[in-house]
């Protein structure tokens, strides 16, 4: 573990944590959500959040980092499935590892509420991990397939905005799109 | 009971009742096997606070393209048409994710069929006719396997109406309701009286404020006569003539269709054709500019039967038959339709563009359009750029109803 005693040389210890972080590859950073929980995790699996690997990369990043945008709740779960998804199994070469990956992935999200899941997406968002954003979004995706506009509306509690006339198009629409 | 599940409950007994005997007039029009489940272990208070009516555009917009993307043919391509009827953000954003049939190849919205092919490929329909209502249902084919079995996604229908002088055959929509005051009247073919001369109105200008045409029988369109109920207007889109080859009767016809709303250089490397964008309702107010002229397509009619270079004078683009070749061996006429037409049949016919002057060009071989029998009441078509799905159908409806040749 790297020390936290600074040298009275500001560009020495620069070098010295760069050193550390060179021969300790198990380098840990703290995250501290918005509502104050903390979480220390590998730095392999910060640098999936784009925004913290750039921080590390230019070096702004001290050893605890505060995630304004997101709760600890939401920020335990991206955190799970970061830790989950920081070796990306290559499908041609390790199918069986690709398959238990996706099964977990399933796992997961059936767990979890919409609500949940759009705030998971906001903050993948925030925290620019492509991978929990993409499989997210398509989550979502997915639960909007074969419901009619209606039952989307019901579920996302969208206002029906059309115009009588915009309405009269889209039934006629409708009809032609869901027969035969 | 509370009262909003008292709501919930009388929602679920409409949705009920609308599936039962009108699908179609009620809306959604889904099929039977589909229920409305109103998903009561979604706690739906607790979506009061959530946010997705505000979530980010860029957002949204990547959980749209990934529907779009995923439900690329029918029937689950019915998945993108329901988002554009959410709401209002929700259509602008798929109407500007979907791409035209010319880019994408693929049938979306109804407007697909008015707008022109792919470049390049081919979209393989059938037809089907009923005789006992004088009726031809076009579908989308759905598998490599040709027609005839209930997998195509409907497209159009089309009714025969005889009258003294002509015959109509009316376009639309509905497949239940084809007829001229219906909302969902899309436009006509008619024949003339010996059924050897066709025209093909669209019920809305290809350009917005073109101008309304007098009809063959001088009956001028006015604001005050039309009632809501008359379909908007009848513009001349195509003008198709068929005629005896020199061999008369015993040889295949000719066919000529002089394109009125597609110029000649639309099939020219970089040309384009004019693509529609909305489909317009029954309703006159729409439409912007409305003038009383003598239409281009009174000329257009007597150039249809006159040589292809009057018409092509014009600009026009005109599609002819591809000429079948005598097969010695076999004692017949013979088209390569790549396995598409399977039964011999006078109807049967491809149609190129004809070149406007001086040699024919690789544009020219292009078969643009491709008809013929498959079965006892079963036809495949297949279209490509730059006619759409509409103006293809009656091309082919024609050569149902042409005498011309016919055994």
């Amino acid at each position: 573990m790297s020390s936290s005693k600074k040298s009275s040389d500001g560009k020495s210890s620069e070098i010295e944590e760069a050193v550390a972080s060179l021969t300790m590859p198990f380098n840990k950073i703290l995250l501290t959500s918005s509502d104050g929980e903390s979480f220390e995790i590998d730095e392999a699996v910060a640098r999936k959040f784009q925004i913290i690997a750039h921080m590390i990369e230019d070096d702004c990043a001290g050893k605890a980092i505060p995630i304004d945008n997101v709760t600890g709740d939401i920020l335990s779960k991206i955190i799970e499935y970061a830790k989950k998804h920081v070796v990306e199994p290559d499908e041609d070469e390790d199918e069986e590892a690709k398959k238990k990956l996706d099964s977990w992935d399933a796992k997961f999200v059936e767990k979890l509420d919409l609500e949940t899941i759009f705030k998971i997406i906001l903050a993948a968002n925030y925290l620019n991990f492509e991978g929990l954003l993409g499989f997210a979004s398509q989550t979502v995706a997915d639960y909007i397939k074969d419901k009619t506009p209606e039952e989307v509306r019901e579920i996302f509690n969208i206002e029906n905005d059309f115009t009588p006339e915009e309405e009269e198009a889209i039934r006629k629409e409708n009809a032609w799109t869901f027969n035969g | 009971m509370s009262f909003k599940s008292l709501i919930q409950d009388m929602r679920g007994e409409l949705g009920s009742i609308s599936r039962k005997g009108f699908d179609v007039r009620f809306g959604y029009g889904r099929s039977r096997s589909q229920r409305v489940v109103q998903d009561t272990s979604v706690p739906v208070d607790a979506f009061k606070q959530s946010c997705w009516a505000n979530m980010p555009p860029e957002l949204l917009r990547d959980v749209l393209m990934r529907i779009e993307l995923s439900e690329d043919t029918w029937p689950s391509r019915k998945n993108v048409v329901s988002c554009a009827g959410v709401c209002r953000n929700w259509r602008e954003i798929v109407k500007e994710i979907v791409k035209v049939p010319e880019v994408s190849s693929k049938l979306t919205f109804p407007i697909s069929l008015k707008q022109p092919g792919p470049r390049g490929s081919l979209v393989q329909c059938y037809i089907m006719r009923n005789r006992s209502n004088q009726t031809y249902y076009l579908y989308l084919g759905l598998n490599q396997a040709a027609a005839s079995n209930d997998d195509g996604k409907f497209l159009l229908a089309a009714k025969r109406f005889r009258r003294p002088t002509c015959t109509d055959y009316i376009i639309s929509l509905n497949c239940d309701d084809v007829s001229r005051g219906s909302n969902t009247y899309i436009g006509k073919l008619r024949s003339n009286f010996l059924g050897t001369k066709f025209t093909v109105f669209d019920a809305q200008p290809t350009n917005p404020g073109t101008q309304v045409t007098r009809t063959r029988s001088s009956r001028l369109l006015s604001l005050k006569q039309v009632s809501p109920r008359i379909p908007s207007g009848n513009y001349p889109v195509a003008h198709i003539s068929y005629e005896l080859n020199v061999l008369g009767s015993r040889g295949p016809r000719r066919m000529q269709c002089v394109m009125d709303a597609i110029p000649a250089s639309a099939v020219e490397p970089g040309g384009t054709a004019p693509t529609q964008t909305e489909l317009i309702h029954s309703n006159l107010e729409n439409f912007p500019s409305f003038s009383f002229f003598r239409s281009k397509s009174i000329r257009a009619e007597s150039l249809s039967s006159g040589p292809a270079s009057a018409a092509q004078k014009e600009g026009l683009l005109v599609l002819k038959n591809k000429a079948p070749r005598w097969h010695e061996q076999l004692q017949c006429w013979c088209l390569n339709f790549n396995g598409r037409v399977t039964v011999a049949s006078v109807k049967n016919f491809q149609l190129v563009a004809a070149p406007e002057n001086g040699p024919a060009g690789p544009e020219h071989e292009n078969v643009i359009l491709q008809f013929g029998k498959v079965g006892k009441d079963v036809f495949t078509m297949d279209y490509q750029y730059p006619i759409s799905a509409f103006q293809a159908f009656t091309i082919c409806l024609s050569s149902f109803d042409t005498k011309i040749a016919c055994e």
